[in-house]
């Protein structure tokens, strides 16, 4: 009988996945596929020129621009991801309590990320000015001379990263924090009954039970921060001398500045196609440490 | 347990740190522009004055932006829970041929990212001349696949014998997704309402490229416009008025309903 | 959370808001927001600033006109990947401001409408326009839009800064005539004010170098440009880059500051000369009106860039309306922003008060223009401004191109040849793939 039911209407069931399926192809697969074909192409915003089949890919790997958006995302990847996952670990260590003012402090290390890029970005580029921003300021007042970090090509890319820290702190420090609240007390009663040290506790119970929620803050953040955007068009402009460009600003300017839409949907495949050589790279490494 | 007070100490040290930014901006709204022309440093002369946001309450387009940023996160929030809730019944409940396939296929969306189908979806609304509307912003985020991942293992979750008694008594599986189980499934969709709602409001790449009417900005492209004409706005105190008025109300509900919110990031990034 | 579900419904449903009974007009424009300031007023005359003077004209447009809707879209500058989006989506305004050097660009992919017979029948017709403003708007014989002005980088100076360095006679500022003049002087301004000469928004923007590298090397009779293609490495394109390489060296100019900043320390007295365009002379000569302040008493002047090489030449480009081609603009629409045309061609002589040279000779002609504060130094500019020509096309992505690689070679990260030849081989790489 039951089985009756459940097979009856078998195509009326599908009525309820079909609205979502229609916006998800409309929405992702079309448009995936519609990139891709672009990427082969000689566009504009305004039209298809001609097929080019792989030459916009032959000429993304021999422009030099290019070539170093791709150096300043990783760059970027590698000033950010660590310092994230290290201090949000750290922060959910010493957080991870019941007290009032540890709850106040979980407060005011999240609060950042609920705010908009474009806010963050206004924010602490008052900041980084060196005529009236609050560092420059404080070094007037110091009686040194201020240094303009957005205008320096060494200490550019390190200003934004401290920005896109300040901003995306809360979330592996969360992440941390819920790992933490699941590890079960009786390891703890355990590790207790055996005088174990403090760091012995940290090292050979805490970190290795959440050794999943570590790969995956890890995973989490360098996806994220490939695809960094909003902060380097608002900082600096990609400059100075295109030291802070990331991918995303290249296919950003390349279709709507410069106009080569097809150029730019070229980039735009290759940074998918590192996302996710990335996620599986995390993926294969995780899984072979024994915690997928 | 010296150690441990230091890190405390190093931990509210930084915290204070994480506000000085907030509250430099703070205080720089407080000042007369041309006071900040002259010297930035005036902020610390301690004449203060409201005349920004008295600006910003007579002139400022910031009221425009925040009801266009409202308008978009609400119509895309309902959207995605309509959508994810239908069809996470669907794939969880439901037979119909394909549904694993299916299924699979809609995780697999779960790896693409913006910036690969961007292009094109502005292709797409080019063509059907639908830019600079608010369909335009709340479309393309309906069709994100964390929600329906959400809600199907939710509904997964749920012991099937309450379907089973209600089959036998002849409901329909409308009346049991829309009576039975809909309301068992409020807290994901808490999660996933604030979660969609976060990311709509904060949304830049697509409203800066899709909402280029000034009209039609939402605030996050009405902030970043104000960044662009920096020399000739209104000026640095005004300037800041905008920035806090424009961060003020997520940090308010932020502090109101915290819990709900870091459970709603952290649970979707720990799918 | 049930009624939830019944708002995207009532969102769609609910999403236009023309009025019937009125002809809607978009007017998208640069010059900024100053909706603090001018958001109500309609006095054009008693405005000041591009802003100010823009924004009072349109809204007394509005004011004069009920029976249109007038939109104003305020983009923030240049505002070419809004109009794009727009031109693709066939939902562009109905008038743009547009600069003279991206006129071809969307000429030649037919996005425009010519309106030779329109100007002619509001009366403004480019026999009428100056020689620039008519260059600006004319491509293939046709004219693509109504001038709104010329305008050109321009040494402005603060004269009580130059009167304490010894760099005044008769009134009138002492100007270097040739790169080691410049030095010189620089010198000796900052030996007796103890301030560097040159005033620079050198950070976060680019086109402040570009225009600078090109003056210079028109100034040598150098050809940037040749048949379509860029054409720096030449010994034009490194004596400019090697001027303001060394005017950086020696600390003869600010450093570090953005656009605003700049502006800012201008009116602070932070330097002798501020590099900026003509769009400043009106805040600037109001400044020195005022009795403190580092302009204050008349302490401010206006000339054009120096002659440091063979020829007197700046770098020139313009702004203009135009109107992009929108499928769905009915007759009406059209005639309302002709009538727009009409009221801003009547109204030209007000936006002269920005420092912008005027589109219409008849204006420079006159007494009433001659007689604002320093014009009269800028009536030669009238024929030695000097754009690009009309060929090269994509000159914005080509400036910001020329302008990082020429702002990398003056702060000394980048020896200047292998700059010169990084800015060739990238503009070509554009130009090669339009």
């Amino acid at each position: 009988m039951a089985a009756a039911m459940r097979t009856r209407g078998d195509w009326r069931n599908a009525l309820f996945v079909a609205p979502y399926l229609l916006v998800f192809v409309v929405m992702l697969v079309l448009p995936l596929a519609m990139g891709m074909w672009l990427s082969t192409t000689k566009s504009d915003l305004f039209g298809t020129e001609r097929w080019v089949g792989l030459a916009n890919f032959v000429r993304l790997f021999g422009d030099a621009i290019f070539l170093q958006t791709v150096g300043n995302t990783f760059v970027f990847v590698l000033l950010t991801v660590p310092f994230l996952t290290l201090a949000g670990l750290g922060l959910a260590l010493v957080l991870n309590r019941q007290e009032r003012w540890a709850a106040v402090l979980r407060t005011i290390f999240f609060a950042s990320t609920v705010l908009s890029v474009t806010v963050v970005t206004l924010v602490w580029r008052l900041v980084f000015l060196p005529d009236g921003g609050l560092l420059g300021v404080t070094a007037e007042a110091l009686g040194k001379t201020p240094i303009a970090f957005l205008n320096n090509e060494k200490l550019a890319m390190p200003a934004i990263a401290i920005t896109t820290i300040w901003w995306c702190i809360g979330l592996p420090m969360v992440l941390f924090l819920a790992a933490l609240q699941q590890v079960p007390r009786d390891l703890y009663e355990a590790a207790a009954l055996d005088n174990a040290s403090r760091w012995t506790t940290l090292t050979r119970i805490t970190l290795p039970a959440i050794r999943r929620t570590f790969f995956l803050v890890i995973i989490v953040e360098v996806i994220l921060q490939f695809q960094l955007f909003g902060q380097a068009q608002l900082m600096t402009l990609g400059g100075p001398n295109n030291a802070t460009r990331p991918i995303v600003l290249f296919i950003y300017e390349t279709g709507w500045r410069q106009w080569e839409l097809g150029y730019a949907a070229a980039a735009a495949q290759v940074l998918f196609a590192m996302i996710l050589i990335a996620a599986m790279i995390q993926y294969r490494i995780s899984s072979r440490k024994g915690v997928a | 347990m010296t150690r441990s007070r230091l890190a405390i100490a190093l931990v509210g040290l930084a915290a204070m740190l994480m506000l000085v930014p907030l509250l430099w901006v703070l205080a720089l709204s407080l000042k007369a522009n041309s006071e900040l022309m002259a010297d930035t440093a005036s902020v610390f002369n301690g004449r203060f004055t409201l005349d920004n946001y008295r600006n910003l309450f007579g002139n400022g387009a910031v009221f425009r932006w925040i009801s266009n940023s409202l308008i978009v996160s609400f119509g895309m929030t309902a959207g995605v829970l309509i959508l994810a809730s239908l069809a996470g019944y669907g794939f969880a409940r439901l037979e119909f041929r394909g549904r694993e396939m299916l299924f699979v296929i809609v995780l697999l969306g779960l790896a693409v990212p913006e910036q690969a189908v961007i292009i094109a979806r502005h292709q797409m609304f080019s063509w059907l001349g639908m830019h600079n509307s608010y369909p335009a912003l709340i479309l393309p985020g309906l069709s994100a696949p964390f929600g329906v991942f959400l809600m199907t293992q939710y509904f997964r979750a749920i012991p099937k014998d309450i379907d089973e008694a209600a089959l036998l008594d002849g409901a329909s599986r409308f009346t049991i997704f829309w009576r039975l189980l809909l309301p068992l499934t409020i807290p994901a969709q808490a999660t996933l309402g604030i979660f969609t709602f976060l990311h709509a409001w904060n949304d830049y790449w697509w409203p800066l490229i899709s909402a280029t009417n000034k009209e039609m900005f939402t605030l996050t492209v009405g902030i970043a416009s104000t960044q662009m004409n920096f020399a000739q706005t209104e000026g640095l105190g005004f300037l800041m008025a905008q920035a806090v008025f424009a961060g003020a109300p997520m940090l308010i509900v932020y502090l109101f309903f915290q819990k709900y919110i870091v459970q709603a990031v952290a649970g979707a990034a720990g799918r | 959370m049930r009624a939830l579900w019944l708002l995207p419904l009532a969102l769609l449903a609910g999403c236009s808001d023309a009025k019937p009974d009125k002809t809607r007009l978009v007017i998208q424009r640069f010059f900024g927001a100053c909706e603090a300031e001018y958001g109500r007023v309609a006095d054009i005359a008693g405005a000041e600033g591009e802003c100010g003077i823009m924004t009072a004209m349109i809204n007394r447009f509005e004011a004069e006109n009920p029976d249109i809707d007038l939109v104003e879209n305020i983009v923030f500058w240049p505002g070419y990947d809004q109009l794009t989006a727009q031109l693709a989506a066939n939902d562009a305004p109905d008038l743009v401001t547009m600069h003279g050097s991206v006129i071809p660009d969307y000429q030649a992919r037919n996005l425009l409408e010519p309106l030779d017979a329109d100007l002619a029948a509001i009366g403004a017709p480019p026999a009428r326009f100056t020689s620039a403003a008519r260059a600006a708007v004319t491509v293939d014989g046709h004219a693509w839009g109504l001038p709104i002005d010329t305008w050109a980088p321009l040494w402005h100076i603060n004269l009580n800064l130059f009167r304490k360095a010894g760099l005044v006679r008769g009134g009138k500022p002492i100007l270097p005539r040739s790169p080691e003049e410049l030095y010189a002087q620089a010198q000796q301004f900052r030996d007796r004010t103890g301030k560097p000469y040159l005033v620079q928004g050198a950070a976060n923007e680019y086109a402040g170098f570009t225009r600078n590298f090109y003056t210079f090397v028109m100034q040598q009779n150098g050809a940037l440009f040749r048949n379509g293609r860029a054409n720096f490495r030449t010994a034009e394109g490194r004596n400019a880059l090697q001027l303001f390489k060394t005017i950086y060296d020696r600390d003869f100019t600010t450093k570090n500051q953005d656009y605003s900043a700049a502006v800012a320390g201008f009116l602070n007295g932070d330097g002798g000369v501020f590099l900026v365009g003509t769009w400043m002379v009106g805040t600037f000569d109001a400044k020195s009106r005022e009795t403190s302040g580092a302009l204050a008493n008349g302490g401010y002047t206006v000339m054009p860039y120096p002659r440091l090489f063979q020829r007197a030449a700046t770098f020139a480009d313009g702004h203009n309306w135009v109107m992009p081609r929108n499928s769905r603009r009915t007759p009406e629409e059209r005639a309302a922003a002709m009538r727009f045309l009409k009221f801003f061609a009547g109204h030209a002589r007000h936006w002269a008060r920005t420092g912008h040279l005027p589109a219409f000779q008849a204006i420079i002609d006159s007494a009433e223009w001659r007689a604002l504060p320093h014009r009269d130094n800028l009536a030669i500019l009238a024929t030695t401004a000097q754009p690009l020509p009309k060929e090269v096309r994509r000159q914005f992505p080509l400036e910001t191109i020329v302008g990082t690689e020429a702002a990398s070679a003056i702060s000394g990260a980048k020896p200047i040849d292998r700059t010169l030849s990084n800015m060739e081989r990238r503009v070509n790489d554009v130009l090669d793939n339009l």
